[in-house]
């Protein structure tokens, strides 16, 4: 639901780093969108043409990284992937395990603009 | 006036739009560098373009502007020596009425106060309202959560004199509050029997940033038909890293738990 905000985030700092560079036309933005973010990346995309209009970002390319959640079982003291619904057992112990290493992620990750 | 015939039509004097800096910087505050030293030096110079595309690696968080906010928010809270909850939940799950209930019994104990997030109305600030506990309405017009910088406002209109413990009730909603960091302490995620028993499965990743889930309105559970049992049992295989307290803030069962579980996380004195 507050996907258009994180969009107008991602696109100031672009504007901020084409300004810095004099850039004036913007190709591709690359996002990373962790798996538990709690953003949709469709409804990333469509904020991304709406935020985009009538910049110089119109027109990019929005290519989004998803990142896929790592979970970290103590017990084991090993990581592991947790990408299969919201249950995440350790494949070694079978232990619930609660601490995620990565897959919170949400940040703008690189420009491409000339 | 038009200075070159006379005409009497105005005209804009010594501006030129540079096209590499016109469509975006409509919507920025900050003046263009290049465009400030044009304007000194009385010509305009053109930012020339990069004539290859450049790319640039950024990795910079988009909720940076929140999350610092959110920093200025936890030590401002640890300062002060006072634990700061953030209550989330989907709307009717039982927030205001866990809140009534627990500046009534456990706010007579340690100073509590409330920042409450809505849409719209001051209801829930009324309904909350006591002489020892300062309150706070938030009315986010139509944003679907609270941000570090609305708490920090809503804080700041608090006389803090004593307060021990500031809950912030949250925007009823299980999905985007899960994004933005407050600030707080401990994040607690209601489920109520209301509800369905799986929904901890529907939207983890609120479930999955909680330190403790509290199963509401348990008291009517087997009216409903609702299953406790499934219930807590999908709570803790989707958070096993929060503590786990099902009560009734009408019948007032499982409270001195969630009473318990307070008084553990309060911040030295």
């Amino acid at each position: 639901m507050h996907e258009v905000g994180i969009m107008e985030s991602a696109l100031a700092l672009v504007q901020r780093h084409a300004d810095e560079r004099g850039a004036s036309c913007v190709h591709r933005v690359v996002l990373r969108v962790g798996a538990l973010s709690g953003v949709d990346p469709d409804s990333l995309r469509f904020a991304f043409e709406v935020v985009a209009r009538g910049t110089r970002a119109e027109g990019a390319t929005l290519v989004l990284d998803l990142v896929p959640t790592l979970v970290y079982c103590s017990s084991c003291r090993c990581e592991f992937a947790g990408d299969r619904g919201a249950i995440f057992t350790c494949p070694q112990c079978g232990d619930l395990c609660g601490e995620i290493r990565s897959g919170r992620e949400l940040e703008l990750s690189r420009i491409e603009m000339s | 006036m038009c200075v070159d015939c006379g005409c009497g039509k105005s005209v804009p004097f010594g501006v030129k739009v540079l096209s590499v800096l016109a469509p975006g910087l409509l919507r920025s505050s900050a003046p263009a560098p290049a465009s400030a030293a044009a304007v000194d030096a009385g010509v305009m110079t053109v930012v020339p373009a990069p004539l290859t595309p450049l790319t640039v690696q950024v990795h910079t968080s988009l909720l940076a502007k929140n999350d610092d906010a959110a920093g200025r928010n936890r030590a401002q809270f640890v300062q002060r020596g006072m634990l700061a909850l953030n209550l989330v939940s989907s709307p009717g799950a039982g927030k205001t009425t866990l809140l009534s209930r627990t500046v009534d019994e456990f706010g007579r104990e340690h100073r509590c106060a409330v920042v409450v997030g809505d849409l719209e109305t001051d209801n829930d600030a009324r309904r909350l309202h006591r002489p020892h506990v300062p309150v706070a309405q938030i009315t986010t017009g139509s944003a679907c959560h609270l941000d570090a910088d609305m708490v920090a406002r809503g804080v700041g209109a608090l006389d803090l004199t004593g307060v021990r413990v500031m809950f912030i009730e949250n925007v009823g909603n299980l999905v985007c509050p899960a994004s933005f960091d407050l600030g707080e302490a401990v994040r607690v995620v209601l489920l109520s029997a209301t509800e369905g028993e799986d929904k901890p499965l529907k939207y983890p990743p609120i479930f999955k940033s909680a330190h403790v889930v509290l199963l509401t309105k348990i008291d009517v559970a087997e009216v409903l038909g609702f299953d406790c049992r499934a219930a807590i049992e999908n709570i803790r295989r989707v958070a096993p890293q929060a503590t786990l307290i099902p009560l009734s803030s009408r019948s007032g069962e499982g409270m001195a738990v969630w009473y318990d579980y307070l008084r553990q996380r309060l911040l030295p004195r």
